[in-house]
């Protein structure tokens, strides 16, 4: 069984066993895999900043089977990309503006880039924090865990896009239909590792912020006859306290 | 962080000028739409650490956004706006940005 992620003095330290470890690896594979920028991460800082740009510096950070390489052909690949690249890649990078085709277009002319290499170097830091678990300790440090926080959200949304569950009654649904599914139903067995990986993040998240979240939902609700104010209530414990 | 330049106050400048074809202080709006992926806390903890915002704002707009389906996170000129959404996709957050109607 995995333990939850607590904090550990200057890290974060869950417990997962091999199973899981294996299982969470092919995920962040998979998602680092489909969102594999143009231009893969070199290591260096001012290369992966030009890079994000939309300019590569080098021939060599061309991956082998990316056939455009002349700049001229960017802009058609882009739409020609756009209609026909896989559903889930809106979920990982949706569309920013709604309403308005040209601004969202541009906007991600100027960000996707950089967005898919941020999105896979988490993956990265990710993949290595589980390819460096000693035994089932899987250790996050400061940096670590943000960004292991980070790609644990996006193999959940690739995994919920994959499922279906685009809409909160599509999430209610798909566990609502849980209950009488086959044994052998890969959409039983996908659900079952999606709500592992939910528990994971949510432990992660609380390691992270000493958060309860029921304090959280009882207090908005008081608030919501009140008036938009940010003051804490007087009673009860203070937002932000450990739990 | 960001918190330091970001300010929710509304744009009160005038604008006079008549040269611009878009006037640059109609403030725009960064916007986080509800999805049934994104965690309550993990939410909050992105508003907290992206834009600085205390425990209680960022649980209130939270909140909003899981309640009401969207929740405006911050406003500001295009390109501030353009830059928070941008950051907050790279979270995983569905943001979008949009002109103040």
């Amino acid at each position: 069984m995995a333990r939850a992620f607590l904090r550990e003095q200057d890290c974060y330290v869950g417990l997962l066993e091999s199973t899981e470890r294996t299982v969470l690896h092919g995920l962040m594979q998979q998602t680092r895999l489909l969102l594999s920028p143009e231009i893969e991460p070199t290591g260096d800082a001012f290369d992966d900043l030009v890079a994000s740009m939309g300019v590569s510096l080098s021939a060599a950070d061309q991956r082998a089977d990316d056939a455009d390489d002349a700049e001229g052909t960017a802009a058609e690949a882009d739409s020609a990309s756009l209609a026909d690249r896989d559903p889930a890649l809106d979920r990982l990078l949706p569309t920013a503006h709604r309403g308005d085709d040209q601004i969202a277009a541009e906007f991600r002319r100027l960000t996707e880039e950089g967005l898919r290499q941020r999105k896979s170097g988490n993956l990265d830091v990710a993949l290595a924090c589980i390819d460096e678990a000693v035994g089932n300790r899987v250790v996050l440090d400061e940096s670590q865990a943000p960004a292991f926080l980070m790609a644990l959200t996006d193999v959940r949304l690739l995994l919920g896009e994959r499922m279906g569950m685009r809409t909160e009654e599509d999430a209610e649904a798909l566990h609502a239909a849980m209950d009488d599914i086959d044994d052998d139903d890969p959409l039983g067995y996908a659900m079952a590792w999606y709500d592992f990986l939910t528990w994971l993040q949510e432990t992660l998240t609380q390691a992270l912020m000493g958060t309860d979240l029921r304090e959280v939902v009882a207090a908005y609700d008081d608030d919501l006859d009140d008036d938009l104010d940010d003051t804490p209530d007087d009673d009860g414990p203070p937002p932000g306290g450990r739990v | 962080m960001t918190a330091a330049t970001l300010s929710l106050a509304p744009v009160e400048q005038e604008v006079t000028s008549t040269d611009e074809v878009v006037a640059p202080d109609v403030p725009w709006v960064t916007i986080v739409w509800n999805d049934p992926v994104n965690l309550m806390t993990y939410v909050t903890w992105v508003f907290e650490t992206y834009f600085g915002y205390a425990r209680p704002k960022a649980e209130k707009l939270m909140m909003d956004v899981h309640v009401k389906g969207r929740a405006v996170v911050s406003n500001g000129p295009r390109e501030s706006m353009e830059r928070d959404a941008e950051a907050l996709q790279g979270y995983g957050l569905w943001a979008t940005f949009e002109k103040d109607s």
